[in-house]
């Protein structure tokens, strides 16, 4: 606290004390690590030892194996198709708490927001004990005579992944998309109204560019993290639904662990994300402006 | 017809929040049955699951561990972030400003796998051994992004002026600070600082790639889900669930407070 005082008199009129102990701890604890990750990357490991050097090994063997194309792939599609879900959903949503239950809007956000915290792992185990063979749904639908046999779809499927995937991320997506609307008058949207726009026009010309940030953010976060998640794979997505990050987890915590591989793997992992991402947000304002 | 319009929106809103909290319900619900067999139709009624988590003696140890990484990270994701958040207030350039916001954000869109990984590295670059430490390093980064957001948004209309006027009648910016800012956004600090601590409670990923062999709640109940069904997960998890919904409850009320 000192040194922020000191800082803050010296500096006057811009005090960069304040800033000071979270970059420090940015840089050391996230840049650097990052750097290391990158640079370990190129190093090559014989049995539990790794062996500094610089090679494009470890990306060669990622993009010329067919099972790692193969995971990528699939991560990518599970990855979109909960974006796809979850984007218009926590949109709609959003929109419901913005402009139809205006006072009441607040108090849905943190009912929303506080399901988050009933543990990530929780919910996952969660969904496992709702759609598993012998789980709450099969059961239910037996019990009341639905069905005879029990769907075996449910669990250990790509479903059982994207329906988890996308009530983990639901919340996430949801506070930034009210937070941009919160910005969008009215006014704006009587006006195109009035003016004779349909419903359609409205959300493609006025509401989405206007909530653009609001929804990059939401894209970002249910798409990335999406990608990124290996826990819920492997509780409820079984050995046909594993996706890039449980390879990456397994290069670092499994058996014949290589963490050069794996760390190639994750800066694969990131780079394709983002050019994905990049791709989509282009698109949006695209489809927005024509 | 007024009410007619909003029956669609109030629908499919009831809609969604069946979906998130389905998940918690059955936790809840699988928490007090009898049959260790999580299916309808359901037999009995117990507090078993209960007796049976804490005869765990793992459990004391993660519940230990857990509560004293969400303090470590309440207090210093707390601090941290409250003071960048100010001097980002502070800054008069808007495009410096939003540069440092959102870098200081990148952490939560980093998928957390690749967080917990390059911290893996990093300390065994450093040759320290994975453990607490370790780990109480990765549950602030986590929890610092959240803890600048929320400070953000609350500060960014708070009133300068006040400040300037303290100056101006002498007093150093030291005691400016203490008499005059702290004790208008102390709520928010609060507020804040018990989200960390939320946050952390919950923390998994990063904590499974660096505590190495010891124990958190996180940790605990991931060893029991991969040994098979066990109904005291439920009651560990309806037990985290209730003391995470405690913190962000009392967090809202405190950020909501206005200071005035």
């Amino acid at each position: 606290m000192a040194d922020a005082t000191t800082a803050s008199m010296g500096g006057a009129r811009r005090p960069l004390g304040p800033l000071l102990p979270a970059g420090a701890f940015y840089v050391v604890f996230f840049a650097v690590p990052m750097l290391c990750l990158f640079v370990i990357s190129f190093w090559t490991a014989k049995g539990f030892t790794l062996i500094p050097g610089f090679t494009f090994a470890n990306y060669v063997k990622i993009f010329t194996s067919p099972l790692y194309q193969a995971l990528m792939l699939r991560t990518i599609g599970v990855a979109f198709v909960t974006t796809l879900i979850v984007v218009p959903a926590a949109f709609a949503l959003a929109c419901c708490m913005r402009f139809v239950f205006e006072r009441r809007g607040q108090l849905i956000l943190q009912i929303v927001l506080l399901s988050l915290f009933s543990g990530y792992l929780v919910r996952i185990y969660a969904w496992r004990t709702i759609l598993g063979k012998q789980g709450l749904l099969n059961s239910t639908l037996m019990w009341l005579g639905v069905i005879d046999e029990p769907l075996e779809f449910l669990i250990y499927s790509n479903i059982a992944v994207v329906i988890t995937l996308s009530g983990l991320l639901l919340p996430l997506a949801v506070l930034p998309l009210y937070s941009a609307l919160l910005n969008v008058p009215r006014d704006h949207l009587e006006a195109a109204r009035d003016l004779g726009a349909g419903r359609l026009h409205v959300l493609r010309t006025v509401l989405v560019p206007m909530a653009m940030p609001g929804l990059r953010t939401a894209f970002a976060f249910a798409f990335l993290l999406a990608a990124g998640d290996f826990v819920t794979p492997s509780l409820v997505g079984g050995s046909q639904s594993l996706l890039i990050g449980n390879i990456v987890a397994d290069q670092f915590r499994g058996i014949g662990s290589n963490w050069p591989l794996g760390a190639a793997m994750a800066f694969v992992v990131v780079a394709v994300m983002l050019i994905a991402y990049l791709a989509v947000v282009r698109l949006i304002r695209w489809v927005t402006r024509w | 017809m007024v009410r007619l319009k909003r029956l669609v929106p109030a629908g499919f809103v009831a809609l969604v929040l069946t979906y998130l909290y389905a998940p918690i319900a059955v936790i809840v619900l699988f928490s007090v049955t009898t049959s260790p067999r999580l299916s309808m139709p359901i037999e009995g009624l117990t507090l078993s699951w209960y007796a049976n988590a804490f005869s765990n003696p793992l459990m004391t140890t993660a519940l230990t561990n857990s509560l004293i990484l969400a303090l470590v990270s309440a207090v210093f994701s707390g601090l941290f972030g409250c003071a960048f958040a100010f001097g980002l207030v502070a800054l008069k350039q808007p495009r410096l400003r939003a540069a440092l916001l959102s870098a200081s954000l990148l952490p939560a869109i980093v998928p957390l796998l690749v967080i917990g990984i390059s911290l893996a590295v990093f300390f065994r670059a450093l040759g320290m051994p994975q453990g607490l430490l370790n780990t109480a390093f990765g549950h602030i980064l986590v929890s610092l992004p959240f803890v600048v957001l929320t400070m953000n948004a609350r500060l960014e209309n708070f009133d300068f002026s006040t400040l300037e006027a303290a100056r101006d009648l002498g007093a150093s910016p030291w005691r400016a600070f203490r008499d005059i800012t702290f004790p208008l956004i102390r709520p928010s600090v609060i507020g804040a600082a018990l989200l960390a601590a939320a946050l952390s409670l919950d923390e998994f990923v990063v904590t499974w790639f660096n505590i190495g062999n010891q124990q958190s709640l996180p940790v605990l109940v991931w060893g029991l889900m991969r040994r098979g069904i066990d109904p005291s997960i439920n009651a560990i998890a309806t037990m985290l669930f209730a003391l995470l919904a405690c913190l962000v409850i009392a967090s809202n009320i405190l950020n909501r407070k206005k200071a005035s």
